[in-house]
C-alpha cells in the first residue's frame, strides 16, 4: 500500500504528472496573457503541451562535435529534479516525502535544472552555446545571493529562537500565526523572490542566456526532437516549481479544510504569481545585458532581501 | 602489540625514503617495489587501528624508548592516538597510498626519480607524524620535515618555467610560519615545563597567563601558515600549480590537513579556548574571508592547477569556518568538509594531472573538447566537480549543508548578525564555486576541441584506478553518510570536545581530575530532513521513466555510419554559414559579464597578489599582529 500510494506521488500527484502538465498549463496561461497585453489573440492555453508532443515524435540530432551521453542526459536530469523538488514543497500543510528536505537542499535542487541546461549546452561543442552556459551561469550567481537572503530571512521568522530550515515548519508557522505575506517586515523579501523567479525560470528581460536574437537559443542552439522538448518542459516546470515555493514560502497556512479546494487555491495563487512576475514583466520590459543584470540582482533585489533580514532580525 | 603500530607506521616510512636513494636510485623496479611496500603497510597498520581507536573508543600512546613520567613529568616523546589523531591518520595514508600509484605512471617521463621519491616518503612520513605525535615539539619537528620535504617536491620539476620561484615563495612563508610555531612552542615550554601536549592541557585549562595567550597566537598564526588561509595563502597557488600533480594532492589532501588538525589540536585541546567568543569571531571571519577571496580568484584563474588551488583555500575557508564555532555540530561538519576535501580535490588533482599528462598543458585556453577523447577522465572530474560545488547527492553537499546549518544555528543562538553574513558567504561562495568548475568543464572537457589536441589519447590504468577509487569514495561519502558519522565524525568530535581521556591515558587515571579538567560528553550529531537514500529512490523511479521518454525517440546517425557516410552537414554544428568558428570568449575567460561588474575588486586584488615575495611576507607577519592583538585584547 505504502509503495503504491508512493508511485502515486512520485508519477501521478504532486510528482511527474502533475508537475509537467501544470506546469505547461502555466507556460499557456503565461502565452496567452502576454499576447493579450500586446494586443494579440495568442495562441490556446494547450499550445505548449502541442509543441511538446510535436517535439516528442521529431527527428533527434546529435550533431558530431557533441558527447553523446552528456547531450542526451542532461535534459533528463534537469527534469528529474525538476519533478523532485516538487514533492519536497508542501502544497499547504501536506507535503508527500515530509521530513526528508528543508530549505537548503531544495535550494540545491533548484540549481540542478540550471546546471543540467549548462552541461548539455557545453556538450554539443557549439560557439553559441559557449556564450549561452557563460550568461546562464552568470545569471545563477546573480540570483542566489537575494535567494538565499530571503530564504535565510524565511527561515528566521518562521523559526523564532530555533533554527527552522524545515519546510515543514515553515508551513505551521504559517498554519498558526497566519501568512507571511501578512508580515510588513517579509513584504520586502517577497517582491525580492518575485523578481527572483523571472530570473530562475528565465523569462524576458532576464532571459539573457537565451537570447535567441543574439545567440539563437544559446544552450539550445544544437537540440532537436526529444531533448528539446524534455528542455522546453523543464522551463515550464520550473515556472510552476517556482511559483509554488513562493505559495508555500509567503501564502502557506491558508486552510479551507477540503483537501482538493487547497490544491485548487494553490493552483489558483500559483496562476496569479505567474502572471504577475512573469507575464507582466515580460511583457513591459526588453531584454537586459548580462552584466546588468547582475548588477541589478546584487543591489537592488539583494538590498530589498536584506531589508526583510535585517528587520527579521531586529524581531519585527 | 597495536601500540607500536603507529609510531611503526612512520619510521617504516622514513626507513624507506632512505632506502630508495640507497638500493633504488638507478634500479625503477626496486625503488617502485619499496616505494609500494612501505606505503603499503604504513596503510595497514593505520588502517588497523580502526577498530580499537574508532570503534572500541581506547586511545593509544606509546613512549618512546620507553621515558615514561618521571614525578609527575612527562620528559620523554610520546605518541599518542586518539579518535581525532586518527581521523587525520586516515586521510593522510589514504591520500598517500593513492598518489603513490598514481606517480607509477604520471612520473615516468620524468628523471631523478630517486629523489622525488625519497621526498615523497619523507613528505608522508613527516605528516603522518605530526597528526600522531602527543609532543609538541616533536610536532615542530615534523612541520619542519614537512615544510623542506614540500619545498623541494614544489620545485622538483625545475626545469619548469615558474618551479624554482614557487618553490622560493613556499621557503620563505613556510620558514616563517614554521618560526611562529617554534616561538610559540619555546613561550609554551617556558609556562608549562613541559612538551607534552596532554600535559600541557591539563596545566593551561582554564588557566591562561598572557605568555600562553602569546603562545596560542603564535602557533595558530603557525598552523594558519600551514593551512594557507588568507592572508596566508600567497605561496598556495604558485606551489599547486608548480608541483607534480601526484604532489598538489598529496599538499591538498594532507599538507593543508596537518595545518587544519593542527588548529584543532592547538585550540580545542591545548588551550581549551574555544568557548571564548571572541576567539570564535576570529577564527570564523578569518574563515569567511578565506572561503571568499579564495573563490573570487579561483574565476578569474587561466590556468586548470591554478585554478584548483585558489578552490582548495577556498574550502580550507570552510573547514576553519566550521571548526572556529566551537560547537559539536560546527566541529562535525567541519572534520567531515575536510575529509571530503580530501576526496574531491585529491580527485580534480589527478584529473587535471590526467590532462596534462596526455597534453603537455594545462592551459585552460588551450585546452577542449577532451570528453572524446578521454571520456572516463571527464566522468571522474564531473564527479569531482559536483562534490566540490555541492550539489545532491555528493559528498560535498552534506558537509556544506552541515557548515550552513552549524553557522546558522550559532548565529541564532548567538543573536549576532555576523555569523548570518558569514551563512550568506557560506552560500554564496557554493555557486562561485560552481561556476568555476562550469568553466573548466567548458574550457577543457566540453567545447571545442583545438586541432592540436585530435590525438590525445586517455591517461593509462595506473592514473585512471586512484581517480576511481577516489570517486567511488565521493559518491559512498555522501550517501552513507551516517556511518562516516557514527564510525569517523562522532568519535574525532568528541575526542577534540572532551580532553579528559586524552589526558588520563598519557598521565595517569585521575590525572585530568585533579587538574580540574571537566569531563564533558558530547551527544552525537543529529542529521535530519536529507536521505539521500530515499532521494536516490525517488531519482531512479523518474530516471527510469523519463528514459522511456528518450529511448522512444528517433535517433538515426548510428544507421548513417554503418552505411558508411562519414560526413553530413546535418550532424555538424551550426556556425551560421562560415565554413569553421570558434568561440571568441576563451575558455578560460567564460565569466566576462561577471568580471566587469567587479572589476573595481579585482584590481584590488590583482595588486594585492603581486608575486613579490617580500609583500607575501609582509602580510604574514601583519596577520600575525593582527592575531595577537585581537587574542590579547579580547581574552582578558
Amino acid at each position: 500500500m505504502i509503495i503504491i500510494r508512493s508511485l502515486f506521488y512520485i508519477l501521478i500527484f504532486p510528482g511527474v504528472l502533475f508537475t509537467a502538465a501544470f506546469g505547461l498549463f502555466l507556460a499557456g496561461v503565461d502565452r496567452k496573457v502576454v499576447a493579450r497585453m500586446q494586443h494579440r489573440i495568442g495562441p490556446p492555453l494547450r499550445q505548449p503541451m502541442y509543441d511538446f508532443f510535436k517535439l516528442l515524435g521529431k527527428e533527434t540530432i546529435i550533431p558530431h562535435a557533441a558527447n553523446k551521453i552528456a547531450f542526451l542526459a542532461a535534459p533528463v536530469i534537469g527534469f528529474v529534479s525538476l519533478a523532485l523538488i516538487m514533492l519536497f514543497i508542501p502544497i499547504f500543510n501536506f507535503t508527500a516525502f515530509s521530513g526528508s528536505a528543508d530549505l537548503i537542499v531544495i535550494l540545491y535542487l533548484i540549481t540542478i535544472p540550471g546546471v543540467a541546461l549548462i552541461v548539455g549546452g557545453s556538450s554539443s561543442g557549439s560557439p553559441y552555446a559557449g556564450i549561452g552556459i557563460s550568461r546562464e551561469m552568470v545569471t545563477m550567481m546573480a540570483y542566489e545571493l537575494p535567494f538565499v537572503l530571503i530564504l535565510l530571512a524565511v527561515a528566521r521568522k518562521a523559526g523564532g529562537d530555533t533554527l527552522a530550515f524545515s519546510m515543514e515548519t515553515i508551513s505551521k508557522w504559517q498554519a498558526a500565526n497566519g501568512s507571511m505575506i501578512a508580515q510588513w517586515s517579509m513584504i520586502p523579501a517577497a517582491i525580492a523572490m518575485l523578481l527572483v523567479i523571472p530570473a530562475e525560470v528565465g523569462t524576458q528581460p532576464f532571459d539573457v542566456a537565451e537570447a535567441e536574437t543574439e545567440i539563437c537559443e544559446g544552450p539550445l542552439i544544437e537540440y532537436s526532437g526529444a531533448p528539446l522538448g524534455l528542455f522546453k518542459l523543464n522551463t515550464a516546470m520550473k515556472m510552476l516549481v517556482m511559483s509554488g515555493l513562493f505559495t508555500s514560502l509567503f501564502f502557506g497556512g491558508i486552510r479551507t479544510g477540503f483537501y482538493i479546494l487547497d490544491v485548487i487555491v494553490f493552483m489558483l495563487i500559483c496562476v496569479a504569481v505567474t502572471i504577475v512576475c512573469m507575464s507582466t514583466i515580460h511583457a513591459v520590459t526588453a531584454r537586459l545585458k548580462i552584466e546588468h543584470l547582475f548588477k541589478f540582482f546584487w543591489t537592488f533585489v539583494s538590498g530589498l532581501a536584506l531589508v526583510s533580514l535585517i528587520l527579521v532580525w531586529c524581531g519585527l | 602489540m597495536i601500540q607500536h603500530f603507529p609510531v611503526l607506521a612512520v619510521m617504516l616510512l622514513f626507513l624507506a625514503a632512505f632506502c630508495v636513494e640507497i638500493f633504488g636510485s638507478h634500479n625503477a623496479g626496486v625503488r617502485n617495489t619499496i616505494v609500494m611496500i612501505a606505503a603499503t603497510v604504513a596503510m595497514v597498520l593505520i588502517y588497523a587501528l580502526i577498530k580499537p581507536v574508532m570503534i572500541e573508543g581506547q586511545i593509544i600512546s606509546y613512549w618512546m624508548g620507553n621515558w615514561e613520567p618521571v614525578s609527575g613529568y612527562a620528559i620523554g616523546i610520546g605518541y599518542e592516538v586518539d579518535q581525532l589523531s586518527l581521523f587525520f591518520a586516515l586521510l593522510v595514508v589514504t591520500t598517500f597510498w593513492l598518489s603513490g600509484v598514481y606517480s607509477l605512471g604520471y612520473m615516468s617521463k620524468d628523471h631523478h626519480l630517486g629523489h622525488y621519491y625519497t621526498l615523497y616518503l619523507m613528505l608522508s612520513g613527516s605528516v603522518l607524524g605530526l597528526v600522531m605525535t602527543g609532543d609538541i615539539f616533536n610536532m615542530f619537528v615534523m612541520i619542519e620535515i614537512m615544510t623542506f620535504a614540500s619545498v623541494a617536491l614544489t620545485a622538483f620539476r625545475n626545469d619548469n618555467e615558474g618551479a624554482l620561484e614557487a618553490g622560493f615563495k613556499y621557503l620563505v612563508i613556510g620558514s616563517m610560519g614554521s618560526s611562529f610555531t617554534l616561538t610559540g612552542v619555546a613561550l609554551l615550554y617556558g609556562q608549562c615545563h613541559t612538551l607534552n601536549m596532554a600535559q600541557m592541557s591539563a596545566i593551561l585549562y582554564q588557566n591562561l597567563t598572557p605568555t600562553s595567550i602569546m603562545a596560542l597566537a603564535l602557533i595558530v598564526a603557525g598552523f594558519g601558515v600551514k593551512s594557507y588561509i588568507v592572508p596566508f595563502h600567497t605561496p598556495a597557488a604558485d606551489a599547486y600549480m608548480a608541483a607534480p600533480t601526484s604532489v598538489s594532492m598529496i599538499f591538498a589532501g594532507m599538507v593543508n590537513k596537518a595545518g587544519v588538525y593542527g588548529m584543532i589540536r592547538v585550540l580545542y585541546t591545548i588551550f581549551n579556548a574555544m568557548d571564548k567568543s571572541t576567539v570564535q569571531m576570529l577564527i570564523v571571519i578569518f574563515g569567511a574571508v578565506t572561503m571568499f577571496i579564495g573563490v573570487t580568484m579561483a574565476l578569474t584563474q587561466h590556468d586548470f592547477k591554478r585554478l584548483l588551488a585558489f578552490h582548495s583555500i577556498s574550502q580550507i575557508g570552510y573547514v576553519i569556518t566550521a571548526i572556529g564555532l566551537g560547537s559539536a555540530l560546527g566541529l562535525t561538519g567541519g572534520l567531515f568538509h575536510a575529509m571530503n576535501h580530501t576526496l574531491f580535490k585529491g580527485l580534480l588533482f589527478l584529473t587535471a594531472g590526467a590532462v596534462l599528462y596526455a597534453t603537455g598543458t594545462t592551459n585552460l585556453d588551450k585546452l577542449g573538447g577532451l570528453s572524446k577523447k578521454m571520456p572516463k577522465t571527464c566522468i571522474c572530474f564531473l564527479i569531482g566537480a559536483f562534490s566540490i560545488s555541492g550539489l545532491p547527492p555528493f559528498n560535498g553537499f552534506v558537509s556544506k549543508w552541515l557548515v550552513y546549518q552549524a553557522v546558522y544555528t550559532k548565529a541564532v543562538e548567538s543573536g549576532n548578525f555576523v555569523y548570518a553574513i558569514v551563512t550568506v558567504v557560506a552560500l554564496v561562495v557554493s555557486v562561485m564555486t560552481l561556476a568555476s568548475f562550469i568553466k573548466v568543464t567548458q574550457a577543457v572537457f566540453f567545447g571545442q576541441c583545438p586541432v592540436e589536441l585530435k590525438k590525445t589519447q586517455e591517461a593509462p590504468v595506473s592514473m585512471l584506478v586512484p581517480m576511481y577509487i577516489m570517486s567511488a569514495l565521493c559518491v559512498l561519502a555522501g550517501l552513507f553518510y551516517p556511518l562516516v558519522n557514527r564510525f569517523l565524525l562522532h568519535p574525532a568530535a568528541q575526542s577534540a570536545l572532551n580532553v579528559t581521556n586524552y589526558i588520563d591515558r598519557m598521565l595517569g587515571e585521575g590525572y585530568a581530575a585533579n587538574m580540574g579538567v571537566e569531563n564533558i560528553q558530547v551527544a552525537p550529531v543529529q542529521f535530519s530532513f536529507w536521505n539521500p537514500i530515499v532521494w536516490l529512490i525517488l531519482f531512479v523511479v523518474i530516471f527510469v521513466a523519463a528514459g522511456l521518454v528518450i529511448i522512444g525517440s528517433k535517433e538515426e546517425r548510428g544507421k548513417m555510419l554503418q552505411q558508411g557516410v562519414k560526413y553530413d552537414a546535418k550532424y555538424a554544428t551550426f556556425f551560421s554559414g562560415e565554413e569553421e568558428m570558434f568561440s571568441q570568449v576563451g575558455g578560460s575567460d567564460l565569466f566576462w559579464g561577471f568580471k566587469t561588474d567587479w572589476k573595481g575588486y579585482y584590481r584590488v586584488l590583482e595588486g594585492l597578489h603581486s608575486g613579490i615575495v617580500t609583500d607575501y611576507a609582509v602580510y604574514t607577519v601583519m596577520a600575525t599582529a593582527i592575531i595577537t592583538v585581537c587574542m590579547f585584547v579580547f581574552m582578558r
